[in-house]
């Protein structure tokens, strides 16, 4: 064992993932998730060796490049936050089918109380509506070991594992004792017998089901390993799962009278009927705390042997997330009078754009074009990112705002219902994550459409990552259809601002598509110089084949 | 210390101002002294100058929890003074608050200044810090947030050596200037609040 340094949580993953022996890893950015896969490309970098860390157009991509390393017979890993599962659940179902041959690992993100997501689902409904183990580490060496062992059980049982993790076990920091580091070992392509396995043609998909279906006692002893019935004293008990497992461990130090309470910790999914069963037979009275969703609750509350609480009847808040005050409230422990509330009402502080960024000069000049062609109350479909901030006073330039891509179909299905103008607002990354298909079927369509696209150069949100469309907007556009003399760069800079808004008038009173791609760098990433090797190179490029060509 | 409870601190500020930089420190600090420690942050927003807080739990035994309940907190470190009150509530009767005076106003409806000071004074062990005036007198503009850590470092079970050998070793990639700047905001921090007050 190596004393390792400290990391957050989802970084402990992607160390795990490097020591397990990854050939690749890949991603698509969100938050909780993004740090595990920088952390892992790091590592990735410094070793220098054949291997890749690439960060995938959108998570289905991301998915798939995973699984494509899996089938070539090497272990890889990808992350994504909860919603983007959402995108790549088609390659996640059926990868469940089609198993794996190198080890396949899914780190996803949940986000329990929404700090900074449109939705709190649970990833553990995702892996049991795939028929998928789950592992759920508590604490960061959790994250470590149980994603070690995710390869390993990716690997006995052929199918991908999902590691699941929520924010405040993501963004802990602690340290964590390491295993032995293995390097990159190719077992070889998925072999000729297997290959009908990969093709899932109906004659083939239901046998796969049904192996898939056969594979599930094995999963449920796998996971039983790491879930653990503690025996206790009186008929009330607790089941936990996750930080709910971490915060009473917490207060089990504080207040020794709770280790009386039976309790089912639960690491691991598909959950184990005996297990089940033999918890159950010990308690009349159980409180359920777990993150999310109210899986184990109604899971054990459909078994009608005991009576279960926890979100569904109040015991615990219906939403949001766990913390310990939760905990102590429910299992009736005192609570400090501390210090009490500061008596001064205090207002928001909202996030805002950071000074000096172009997304602003871009929505001011959209405001004014709006008004100008008289439509000052049009309503705007905006989307995924930092421009997202536009929704909130008292600035109200957007006024929906969905999943990643929405913005583009959306003001065309609102123009095919007689909105005019109709437009949209998209960022550059998120234009490339699921814009294009989007602007395919407006270019294809003619629809009424204006479509701006931010462009700074970078994935800003969630700390500036190379966003997969760099340099490429333009000609993205017109390869989907969009004709030439419809599409216009503008730079979003306070001294444009007068030639932004007639260029803009004349966008939203076109008949049809038309595309505004409003350029200039994020000011956090120009500030980083994220971006100026890669300008340099392409200014020498262009030099260079000029001095040759002329 | 008390040897059968987990120890928090809490520290606030707006997205940029550093917080979490100041928590690693505080959680190296306070590792190097043999403890054990955890770091909590929310930080999805940290650069779009939104609140941004963590929390540094910290104990003799080993800790599973990353967050420590409200009105459990031993002490509050808060880089602006708005931000301090929004979590004053999560520190315990005896717990200590150290503060900027020095308000970050750039948003909807901040409330009258001499209102926010007037709540932290209401405070019972809050410790209020003139970072302008500091700031102007060391010629460092950044100064706050290091000499808030020096004020805290006074409720705090690390020892003055451990904290100079972090806070050197944290800047050292900025060269031997900055190392000493921060150093001088710290020692400045930790000599406003008297020797032996708790610890």
């Amino acid at each position: 064992m190596i004393q390792s340094t400290l990391a957050l949580g989802v970084e402990a993953v992607g160390q795990a993932a490097f020591d397990a022996g990854i050939k690749g890893a890949f991603g698509y950015p969100g938050t909780p998730s993004t740090e595990g896969f920088e952390y892992v490309e790091a590592l990735i970098q410094q070793d220098g060796k054949d291997r890749v860390a690439q960060w995938a157009t959108n998570e289905k991509v991301a998915y798939d490049l995973a699984l494509g390393m899996s089938y070539a017979g090497y272990r890889s890993l990808v992350t994504m936050k909860h919603v983007g599962l959402n995108v790549a659940m088609d390659a996640f179902a059926n990868s469940a089918l089609t198993g794996v041959q190198g080890g396949l690992v899914l780190l996803v993100a949940d986000d329990p109380g929404m700090h900074s997501s449109q939705n709190e689902q649970d990833s553990r409904r995702l892996a049991e509506f795939a028929w998928l183990p789950c592992l759920e580490p508590s604490t960061v060496q959790e994250a470590y070991d149980f994603t070690r062992r995710a390869f390993d059980l990716s690997e006995a049982l052929q199918v991908p594992v999902m590691v699941r993790i929520v924010t405040r076990l993501a963004h802990c920091r602690a340290p964590f004792l390491r295993q032995e580091a293995l390097a990159p070992a190719g077992i070889g392509l998925t072999p000729k017998a297997r290959v009908q396995d990969w093709v899932l043609i109906p004659s083939n998909a239901r046998r796969r089901y049904v192996d898939l279906l056969a594979k599930q006692p094995r999963m449920r002893q796998e996971a039983a390993t790491l879930n653990r019935l503690v025996s206790g004293t009186g008929r009330r008990g607790v089941v936990l799962a996750g930080l709910g497992r971490a915060y009473f461990g917490q207060l089990l130090i504080e207040h020794p009278e709770l280790a009386a309470l039976p309790r089912l910790e639960v690491a691991a999914y598909p959950l184990d009927p005996a297990l089940e069963r033999a918890f159950l037979d010990q308690v009349d009275d159980v409180l359920v705390f777990e993150e999310d969703y109210p899986v184990l609750e109604e899971r054990l509350g459909l078994r009608e042997r005991a009576q279960v609480r926890g979100r569904l009847d109040g015991a615990v808040p219906r939403t949001g997330e766990l913390s310990p005050r939760i905990l102590k409230d429910a299992l009736g422990l005192a609570t400090p009078d501390g210090k009490g509330a500061a008596g001064l009402d205090l207002p928001v502080r909202a996030p805002r754009f950071c000074d000096g960024c172009g997304h602003v000069d871009a929505y001011e000049a959209l405001q004014e074009a709006l008004r100008n062609v008289g439509a000052p109350e049009a309503r705007v479909f905006g989307d995924i990112g930092c421009y997202t901030l536009a929704a909130q006073e008292p600035m109200a330039a957007i006024h929906a705002v969905v999943e990643m891509g929405a913005s583009i179909s959306m003001a065309v299905g609102a123009a095919f219902a007689g909105q005019t103008p109709s437009v949209a607002v998209i960022g550059d990354s998120t234009f490339a994550h699921s814009g294009l298909p989007a602007l395919l079927t407006a270019a294809e369509s003619k629809a009424n459409v204006t479509v701006l696209v931010l462009d700074n150069r970078v994935v800003g949100m969630t700390g500036q990552q190379p966003s997969q469309a760099l340099d490429q907007v333009e000609r993205l556009v017109l390869g989907l259809g969009i004709p030439e003399i419809d599409l216009q760069v503008l730079t979003p800079l306070p001294k444009q601002h007068a030639a932004n808004v007639t260029a803009l008038e004349a966008a939203l009173r076109h008949e049809g598509p038309s595309v505004v791609v409003f350029r200039r760098e994020c000011i956090q990433s120009l500030r980083r110089g994220l971006l100026k090797d890669h300008d340099r190179a392409v200014r020498e490029h262009h030099t260079c084949s000029a001095e040759v060509c002329s | 210390m008390n040897a059968t409870r987990i120890h928090g601190v809490v520290l606030c500020g707006v997205g940029g101002q550093g917080v979490l930089s100041l928590a690693q420190i505080l959680q190296e600090a306070l590792r190097r002294s043999g403890l054990h420690a955890l770091q909590s942050e929310i930080h999805g927003m940290s650069q779009r100058g939104g609140s941004v807080h963590a929390q540094v739990c910290y104990a003799d035994q080993p800790i599973s929890s990353p967050l420590i309940d409200e009105g459990c907190a031993d002490l509050l470190i808060a880089l602006e003074p708005l931000e301090a009150l929004r979590y004053v509530a999560m520190l315990r009767i005896s717990g200590h608050l150290v503060v900027a005076e020095e308000p970050l106003p750039d948003m909807e409806g901040y409330p009258p200044l001499e209102d926010v000071h007037a709540a932290l004074r209401a405070v019972t062990g809050a410790h209020l810090l003139d970072t302008e005036s500091l700031a102007r007198k060391l010629n460092h503009r950044q100064a706050g947030g290091m000499a808030l850590l020096g004020m805290a470092s006074r409720f705090l079970p690390v020892a003055e050596k451990i904290w100079r050998d972090v806070i050197a070793q944290r800047f050292e990639a900025k060269g031997p200037r900055v190392t000493e700047k921060n150093l001088e905001a710290f020692e400045a921090g930790r000599q406003m609040i008297p020797e032996g007050v708790e610890a």
